[in-house]
């Protein structure tokens, strides 16, 4: 009977982890909690951790307010239930995505089925069970379990807990978490001076016990004379207990001229730990900054390219960020005012410190050199083919190595030259023109105008559309669903939502037009 | 000796493809190059009016070189310091001519106009403004590049409304040119020196014989449309 409700019950165990596991709306919950928790890229991530500081904040708020003052009602169960409530649920959820059970509950019963084994749930799960534990002793999951604790109100001596919630702010504010990461990078000075200053000041203490017990009331125990030790060797020095006798004395000045030593040691080891990290701090700042945005460049190369492309009006608009193996010229780029961290865009590592999944990512090649340029495409491509790459090559003969690598624009800067200089010799006027609507200047704006979900355009034929009241060219439209260009379309063209009308005009003319085939007003100002 | 020339120097990294294009559309083409082995390539191809070896800092030398009033030349050396010197030299000893250079440098194109060039192609302005526009305007740029690609899908053609044709004496508002399949985009005012004015700054004008009209559409397309407006009847649709 015992077995068979056993067999039940793991069998029912398992049945349940794997529809868990299949559900993709349990996959796309858990996804998403662990995107808020986690994932810095995310931008609601901010408002998420805003939160949790507000609370923070206004707990330790009200236990300090408490000591003098009494408190209201509200606020009272507020601070017990409302944010302690908060805690739970984060420390829940934490715990939750800290290891995925059912996942390896389900893995681990498919290679039993694989193999022809028989599948036990116990072992299973007590493995699965030991690494939510093993989570669990993590100081931050001790720090996040004790500032959920101070709601229990029969205990008073709890309420000083709340002071752990201050502890989560590490978690949640970065320069914190910064500090101890750059701390730990001298971990070992840092020891070794402690394990010193442990060492000197417990050498102090014994020797002040063992010759002022007699003669000095104030030192009646070794606990005394520790503190004693601990607070002439960091130079404090309170008074409160002063040693009396000539060798007492003695040791003061020696644990005194030690203790000078080892602060200024410190001090050091500190100060130059964060010199040497200061600057990568600042380039992941940069680098974070820019991950937050939705839509942004990364510029390879600071060479004459780089710079005429800023110095043009447009670049204004641009999200972006410059990286160049030469820290000369990432330092030229940062005096000239742009952000520029020095990095190998050729790196996988490099390229995949990006937020390549949320935003639009488009990588600008500029190097002079083909084979670096290939290698960042490929690079770009291989971590996401959704990263647009546009790269500068040297001669039309590499193109077609350009375009298997997969780069979606290939611009060729000699020959973009070369026939534009035939173009101010053949055919002067023409050039003219061509410049005039390369550059996009007022007269002759060449413009695209999407038909977006609001616009009157959609259902509307070419012909009905009286391009010529507005001054504008129709020169042609691209259809989105064929993924085709129709150069100077028949009247009777239908247009559809998605496509992109090509138009030449002035600018003005441009926007009235854009302007008037709105319906909906707040659907075109983006 | 009725066509006119144009001179190039230099047949380096951009001399050799401007040059080669330059021989495709027709032009009469006078080399000259200060490198010798550049100049014998330049010989080989036997594709060149003329080939010049010659030193380029050397103001005798140049002015011996036969420029008639209007022609250009087009300064393209590779080297930059080289290039403005030539251009400084060459406005001293033809002040009536126009004189086209590029710069490969961003420093080069201010002084290569103050060295006295009436037009300096600046490549970096010229692909940064490519890029510009491949990222604000994709569909656009793929257009215009169908313009200067070597198998051009279509082209800016200017037209010479010929003696008799139904265009002389209509106002531009009453023909349709895209019945023709190719879009009008403006005319060149001669008086006006010979300046390009586009439709769209609200061009209102009676055609006469002579104007010229610019257009833009497919080769074929801009050829049958030549061909029609020497009819004296547009014909019904």
């Amino acid at each position: 009977m015992g077995k068979g409700f056993r067999k039940r019950l793991e069998s029912g165990i398992i049945h349940w982890a794997i529809r868990l596991n299949r559900s993709s709306r349990y996959r796309h919950i858990r996804k998403t909690v662990r995107d808020l928790l986690e994932n810095p890229k995310n931008p609601y991530k901010r408002f998420f951790d805003s939160f949790i500081i507000f609370l923070i904040l206004s707990s330790v708020f009200i236990l300090i307010w408490e000591v003098k003052h009494p408190v209201p009602l509200w606020l009272d169960y507020y601070d017990i239930y409302f944010v302690s409530l908060v805690f739970l649920v984060e420390y829940i959820l934490r715990l939750w995505i800290s290891s995925d059970l059912t996942g390896e509950l389900v893995e681990e019963y498919e290679k039993a089925v694989a193999v022809g084994r028989d599948f036990r749930v116990g072992p299973a799960l007590l493995r699965g069970i030991k690494k939510k534990l093993a989570y669990m002793v993590t100081p931050a999951a001790i720090v996040d379990l004790l500032a959920i604790l101070p709601a229990y109100r029969p205990l008073r001596v709890l309420r000083i807990f709340v002071l752990f919630r201050f502890l989560k702010l590490l978690r949640y504010t970065r320069s914190i978490n910064q500090f101890v990461e750059v701390l730990a990078t001298k971990r070992f000075e840092l020891l070794t001076l402690l394990g010193l200053l442990f060492f000197v000041t417990l050498t102090g203490a014994i020797a002040i016990y063992i010759l002022e017990d007699m003669h000095n009331p104030n030192i009646n125990n070794l606990f005394e004379a520790i503190y004693w030790s601990l607070v002439t060797i960091t130079t404090v020095g309170y008074g409160d207990i002063a040693p009396v006798s000539e060798m007492g004395r003695l040791i003061a000045m020696i644990i005194i001229l030690l203790g000078v030593a080892m602060i200024s040691f410190a001090t050091s080891v500190i100060v130059s730990a964060f010199s040497e990290k200061l600057h990568e701090l600042k380039e992941e700042r940069i680098v974070e900054s820019i991950n937050r945005t939705a839509e942004f460049l990364i510029i390879c190369g600071y060479g004459q390219m780089t710079k005429m492309f800023f110095r043009q009006a447009e670049a204004k608009r641009y999200n972006y960020i410059i990286l160049d193996k030469d820290p000369e010229r990432v330092q030229e780029a940062i005096h000239d005012g742009y952000d520029a961290i020095v990095d190998d865009a050729s790196r996988h590592t490099t390229l995949s410190r990006f937020n390549v999944k949320n935003s639009k990512v488009t990588v600008l090649c500029m190097s002079h050199d083909d084979v670096e340029n290939i290698y960042i495409t490929l690079n770009a491509k291989s971590i996401d083919p959704r990263i647009r790459v546009i790269a500068r090559a040297s001669s039309p003969r590499i193109v077609s190595k350009y375009e298997r690598a997969g780069a979606d624009h290939v611009l060729l800067p000699n020959q973009a030259a070369s026939t534009m200089m035939v173009f101010a010799i053949l055919k002067p006027i023409i050039y003219k023109a061509i410049h005039a609507i390369f550059t996009g200047q007022n007269v002759a704006l060449l413009d695209e105008i999407r038909v977006h979900e609001h616009s009157s355009l959609i259902g509307a034929t070419v012909g009905s559309i009286n391009f010529r009241a507005y001054k504008l060219i129709l020169i042609g439209v691209q259809k989105v669903r064929e993924d085709r260009f129709i150069f100077n379309p028949e009247d009777t063209l239908v247009l559809e939502e998605g496509d992109v009308l090509l138009v030449m005009g002035h600018k003005a003319s441009t926007a009235y037009f854009r302007e008037s085939s709105c319906l909906d007003e707040k659907g075109c100002l983006r | 000796m009725s066509k006119e020339q144009i001179f190039l120097f230099g047949y380096g990294k951009f001399g050799r493809s401007i040059a080669d294009d330059l021989v495709e559309h027709d032009a009469e083409v006078v080399l000259i190059e200060s490198d010798e082995e550049r100049y014998h390539e330049a010989l080989k191809t036997h594709r060149f009016e003329r080939c010049i070896l010659m030193d380029v800092t050397d103001d005798a030398a140049l002015e011996e070189l036969p420029v008639r009033v209007n022609e250009q030349l087009v300064c393209v050396m590779d080297d930059d310091h080289l290039n403005v010197f030539l251009v400084l030299s060459l406005r001293a000893i033809f002040p009536q001519s126009q004189i086209l250079a590029i710069s490969d440098s961003i420093h080069a194109t201010r002084k290569l106009k103050m060295a006295g060039a009436n037009k300096v192609i600046d490549l970096y302005a010229i692909s940064a403004n490519r890029i510009h526009n491949i990222l604000n305007k994709p569909i656009a740029t793929r257009f215009l590049e169908g313009f200067l690609n070597a198998d051009h899908e279509y082209s800016f053609r200017e037209i010479v409304i010929p003696e008799g044709s139904f265009l002389h004496g209509r106002t531009l508002e009453e023909i349709d040119f895209r019945r023709y399949g190719v879009i009008f985009v403006g005319m060149i005012d001669v008086e006006l020196g010979n300046s390009f004015i586009f439709v769209t700054t609200g061009l209102e004008h009676k055609l006469d014989a002579g104007d010229i009209i610019v257009c833009i559409g497919h080769d074929e397309d801009l050829d049958r449309f030549e061909k029609i407006i020497h009819n004296a009847e547009e014909e019904a649709e």
